[in-house]
């Protein structure tokens, strides 16, 4: 069995001016004060976004914070019937069912908790929703805290969103 | 015996025997709803429907029974095709109410068209025949008469097994329902197992309801320690929460049954559990670790012994615990402590109920074991007596009471110990007032075999680990038996129940292998 | 009263110098945020404001300071904590005391009384100036030790190593300049370079020592711990170098002495090189071009016109450093090592070598 050879690419042999570092260093302080020249001239160019009075243009299809689905009359479209919860890979979804006092709705989650801070932003939860219930359109990324707790987000923020 | 052929397989059955039971023997399964093994066959759901060779028409395989040569086909085009449309008649009216239904994950509709239906609804959403949902109907029933595919299984059960029959038939086509009659709820003991039958979400537990997902739990074959019956269940726990009891088929005991009382056993393995061993010190509660708990019990233990006699230890066994830690109990009693004060009580606080059918007056799920392991019931009063004139030093009580005794009289009796330890599950009277607790498993928690009231050994199954710091209680009481010198080797409920086999003649040539899932009756008299 | 005139000249000398250079470090880094940022398609520090204004984020040097004063001064438990306090001392006052011998302009003759423009007009001035940078090491090799800790002791022991590498061909490399306009005086140095070679060129240090002043601003930026020689921090490898541990003001003492060296080192660099406060082509009377056309101007304009070249090459040179920082990465250790003893001592020694020729063939 021949054994297979591979030439690997070496990196060219740098010539006697390359060698000297000071013209290539000249070229490169060119290249940087190019940047800065172009970057002063014409600042609207910078592709910084400068959060917050800017923020970047979420995709459609983007997954941000849940929110939680209203009916026409204000209360949560969800039923409590746990397929998010079940569908949820970071197990981060907790939900306490009870007997609604609307008679036509019967079930509905009497606590509905996502912990942020364990959640994969997948959409698994969304896809697994029959009611269409839990949406991931916020476009809202988790923002900061300063307590674990506070990352907890209950149904009333949920259905806030 | 007749001898047929299905799906082109030949089976021998029995004479009488039906095509959906022959079947089950071959392993081939045939859909059903209205068909129940323990009630009698109704043939009105027509899921069962079969080819049979020489019938012009498709059969029901519920009733129609076997005869030789007779060669039936549950896989062709035909019978495929007549299930799907039968199918599609039971759920026309069927309300899509998946996400809020308690029998999602169990449900015969949802299983069958996952299987044979899988066709799109050709019926409108708003055709649909709307009747009255969740209805109260006493018992441990919710009614949603929309759900009901009008199998009848509740109505034979009530008829054929309660004899009570409070559900009925009521309008006719379309609007036929299942209900009560006005002003006369379901009154039995029983109504628990008609949510089991429902194949449907039509009756669903009152319990359970909206509690828990069913394909969330687990579950752990046990024994319902609610009475001396002894029923099969099967435990369904999430996590180390156990949310219900449903019976397991054990034709000698319970049938596929249950009773309602019994199905709230699951509670006390939740709610006032103790969970971790506590030392009383100047009458203050402290929580301590397991290793000081029992060292320091044992030396109590030890030093009145010492000081005052055998005599003056008392062990109050409880028919609540399994075989193997009766046996090691009085192993603890005679052995070690040797004191003669060991007895038991079968008495317990409530009302004793009993029927003819399920239900036992005797509470306990291990009278009969108690008494086979030789351990008395006369010595119990003996004791009680012995702590009340205040003669008893140092007292060991299995279990969360003390006989029938109320929680005042427990107090009151047990002020005259100087020393109080108690082996036990939940809070109570007692708990309150012994001066060390050593929390023991609950039954999903571990592993054992309870003895029912015509002796017949029955295992149960460990389901999780225990709880918060309880440890089963054959480890507590192998812990103070070493700590006062015994030397036991510690192993688990199997290696005990070894024991027992060798050693108690009631219990002669029996292993957790032969006793398999259903038990094995005990010799001898109790 | 001529004591006391003397007296308060020297203070405002000092003040000038110590005020221009600590208001210079204040901007320096700023520029060295805003320019950075510019370089790499960012926009830099924008946020603080005054009045509403933030004018490009000069704010930022300021808010910074206030929260460098208002931090906790946090003392970690492992360290020496005599040494540990000393560092940035140590650090930030040999920095200082370098501009004592820079000129930062001729002598200016003030009510009868001729007043050299330098705080000390040593006549050892260069090898002050080498003694003082010598001592800047400490502060960086105390600090690593002092810190108890495995980052800050690899910083220290690094500095140490490339600081003494470096200080052999940044003083040979100052031999050539010497022996040309022979003097270690720094005024008479700078006097020197106001003439003119062959009648046309200023004769700058650059001019009579082009590879003298390349081996002198490499050896600098290694001296300084500026990139590509910023070993000692070097971020990506070991924290942040010797100041790991440092928070708060000691940590921007540092900070201050970096930037102190920086503005130091431009001024040696502009001193030694490039004529320090000459103009091109102005004598004191004015502007006397080769050819024989000449412009009179006042003595002030004069004076202004040189103490602002001397500025304008102090903001070029500190851009530099700048500029280059962000332009080029970090050595990696040996080829520090590398170039510092086998191709800077060499070269330092033949540029002695060929100066010395050459003086004996033009003389």
């Amino acid at each position: 069995m021949a054994i297979g050879i591979k030439k690997v690419a070496r990196p060219r042999r740098m010539s006697m001016g390359e060698t000297l570092y000071l013209l290539e260093i000249v070229k490169g302080l060119g290249v940087t004060m190019g940047h800065l020249l172009r970057n002063i001239v014409r600042q609207e160019n910078i592709p910084t976004i400068e959060y917050p009075e800017v923020r970047r243009v979420m995709p459609p299809r983007f997954r941000g914070l849940h929110r939680l689905m209203k009916r026409p009359d204000g209360s949560p479209r969800c039923v409590a019937c746990f397929c998010c919860s079940t569908a949820c890979p970071a197990v981060c979804i907790t939900i306490v069912a009870g007997e609604s006092p609307d008679p036509k709705v019967e079930k509905y989650p009497v606590r509905f908790d996502i912990d942020m801070l364990r959640c994969i932003f997948c959409g698994l939860c969304v896809e697994a929703c029959p009611c269409d219930a839990i949406r991931m359109d916020t476009g809202w990324f988790t923002p900061p805290e300063n307590t674990r707790e506070k990352l907890i987000y209950t149904i009333d923020m949920l259905l806030e969103k | 015996m007749p001898n047929f052929t299905i799906n082109g397989i030949s089976v021998d059955v029995p004479q009488g025997t039906t095509i959906l039971e022959a079947a089950k023997t071959a392993g081939i399964e045939i859909p059903h709803y209205c068909y129940h093994p323990k009630l009698s066959v109704a043939g009105n759901c027509r899921m069962c429907l079969v080819e049979v060779e020489k019938f012009p028409k498709l059969q029901i395989a519920c009733n129609t029974i076997v005869t030789d040569g007779m060669a039936v086909k549950t896989d062709s085009e035909k019978v495929k095709q007549a299930v799907t449309g039968v199918l599609e008649f039971l759920l026309i009216h069927h309300p899509i109410d998946c996400p809020i239904c308690d029998q999602a994950g169990e449900c015969g509709l949802q299983i069958y068209y996952m299987k044979y239906g899988l066709h799109k609804s050709r019926y409108a959403v708003e055709d649909k025949v709307h009747k009255k949902k969740v209805q109260d109907i006493g018992g441990q029933i919710i009614l949603d008469a929309e759900r009901c595919i009008l199998c009848s299984r509740c109505i034979r059960f009530l008829q054929e097994v309660t004899g009570t029959g409070e559900l009925e038939f009521f309008q006719r086509g379309d609007h036929s329902e299942i209900s009560i009659f006005p002003g006369r709820p379901l009154d039995n003991r029983y109504t628990g197992n008609l949510a089991d039958i429902c194949p449907v979400g039509a009756l669903t537990s009152k319990d359970f309801r909206f509690k828990c997902r069913v394909w969330l739990l687990r579950g752990a074959r046990s024994i319902c320690p609610g009475c001396a019956n002894g029923c099969n269940v099967e435990a369904h726990f999430k996590e180390e929460i156990l949310y219900r009891l449903k019976p397991r088929q054990n034709d000698e005991v319970n049938k596929t049954w249950m009773c309602d009382p019994g199905r709230l056993e699951y509670k006390k393995a939740n709610e006032a559990r103790l969970l971790t061993p506590v030392n009383r010190e100047n009458g203050i509660p402290k929580a301590a670790p397991w290793e000081a708990a029992l060292s320091s019990v044992a030396f109590r233990l030890w030093e009145m012994v010492e000081k005052h006699g055998p005599g003056s230890v008392a062990v109050i066994a409880s028919p609540q615990f399994s075989n193997e830690e009766l046996f090691l109990a009085r192993k603890l009693a005679d052995e070690v402590l040797r004191t003669p004060h060991l007895g038991f009580s079968l008495r317990t606080v409530g009302d004793g109920f009993a029927d003819d059918f399920l239900i036992k007056a005797d509470k306990n799920p291990n009278t009969r074991g108690a008494k086979l392991l030789g351990i008395s019931e006369e010595k119990f009063d003996d004791i009680v007596q012995n702590v009340a004139d205040g003669k008893i030093r140092a007292l060991l009580v299995f279990g969360n009471g003390i006989a029938d005794l109320s929680d005042a009289e427990t107090g009151r009796l047990l002020a005259n110990v100087p020393f109080v330890v108690q082996i036990a599950t939940n809070e109570g009277a007692v708990s309150r007032a012994a001066h060390a607790i050593l929390p023991s498993a609950s039954f999903v928690e571990r592993g054992g075999t309870f003895t029912n009231h015509a002796g017949r050994v029955q295992r149960f199954w460990m389901g999780f680990p225990p709880r918060g710091k309880a440890r089963s209680a054959i480890e507590i009481i192998t812990g103070l038996a070493n700590r006062l010198g015994a030397g036991w080797k510690s192993g688990g409920e199997a290696q005990v129940f070894r024991a027992i086999a060798q050693s108690e003649a009631p219990f002669a040539g029996m292993s957790y292998e032969s006793l398999g899932e259903l038990g094995q009756t005990a010799g001898g008299k109790g | 009263m001529s004591g006391l005139f003397d007296l308060a000249v020297a203070v405002a000398r000092i003040a000038i110098m110590l005020i221009f250079c600590l208001t210079f470090v204040v901007v320096l880094t700023w520029a060295e945020r805003k320019g950075a940022a510019y370089m790499q398609d960012r926009r830099g520090p924008n946020r603080a404001k005054i009045l509403g204004l933030t004018l490009g984020g000069i704010f930022h040097p300021l808010a910074d300071a206030i929260k460098f004063l208002f931090k906790e001064d946090f003392i970690p438990d492992h360290v020496h904590r005599l040494f540990y306090q000393m560092a940035p001392m140590f650090a930030l006052a040999p920095a200082l005391m370098t501009i004592a011998v820079i000129p930062f302009g001729p002598p200016v003759t003030i009510a009868g009384k001729t007043i050299p423009l330098q705080i000390a007009d040593l006549n050892v001035g260069i090898l002050y100036v080498f003694a003082m940078s010598g001592l800047t090491v400490y502060g960086v090799i105390l600090a690593g030790w002092a810190s108890n800790s495995k980052y800050p002791l690899l910083g220290g022991l690094r500095s140490s190593a490339q600081m003494i590498s470096y200080e052999v061909s940044l003083g040979l490399s100052i031999i050539g300049v010497v022996m040309v306009f022979r003097s270690v005086k720094l005024s008479q140095i700078v006097a020197s370079q106001g003439e003119l070679l062959w009648g046309i060129v200023p004769q700058w240090g650059v001019v009579v020592q082009p590879l003298g002043f390349i081996l002198f601003l490499v050896a600098l930026y290694a001296e300084a711990n500026r990139t590509p020689f910023d070993l000692p921090e070097g971020e990506s490898e070991i924290v942040a170098g010797f100041h790991t541990e440092y928070g708060s003001f000691k940590f921007s003492m540092f900070m201050m002495a970096e930037y102190f060296h920086l503005v130091v080192g431009s001024l040696l660099v502009a001193t030694l090189f490039f004529g320090g406060w000459q103009f091109p082509y102005l004598a004191s009377s004015g502007f006397v071009l080769p050819g024989g056309f000449s412009i009179g101007l006042p003595g002030a304009v004069v004076l202004l016109l040189r103490i602002g070249a001397l500025f304008a090459k102090v903001v070029f040179f500190a851009w530099l450093f700048i500029w280059v920082r962000w332009t080029i990465p970090r050595f990696r250790y040996d080829q520090v090592m590398r170039l510092g003893w086998k191709v800077m001592l060499p070269l330092s020694l033949l540029n002695i070598f060929a100066t010395g020729i050459a003086l004996l063939l033009v003389a």
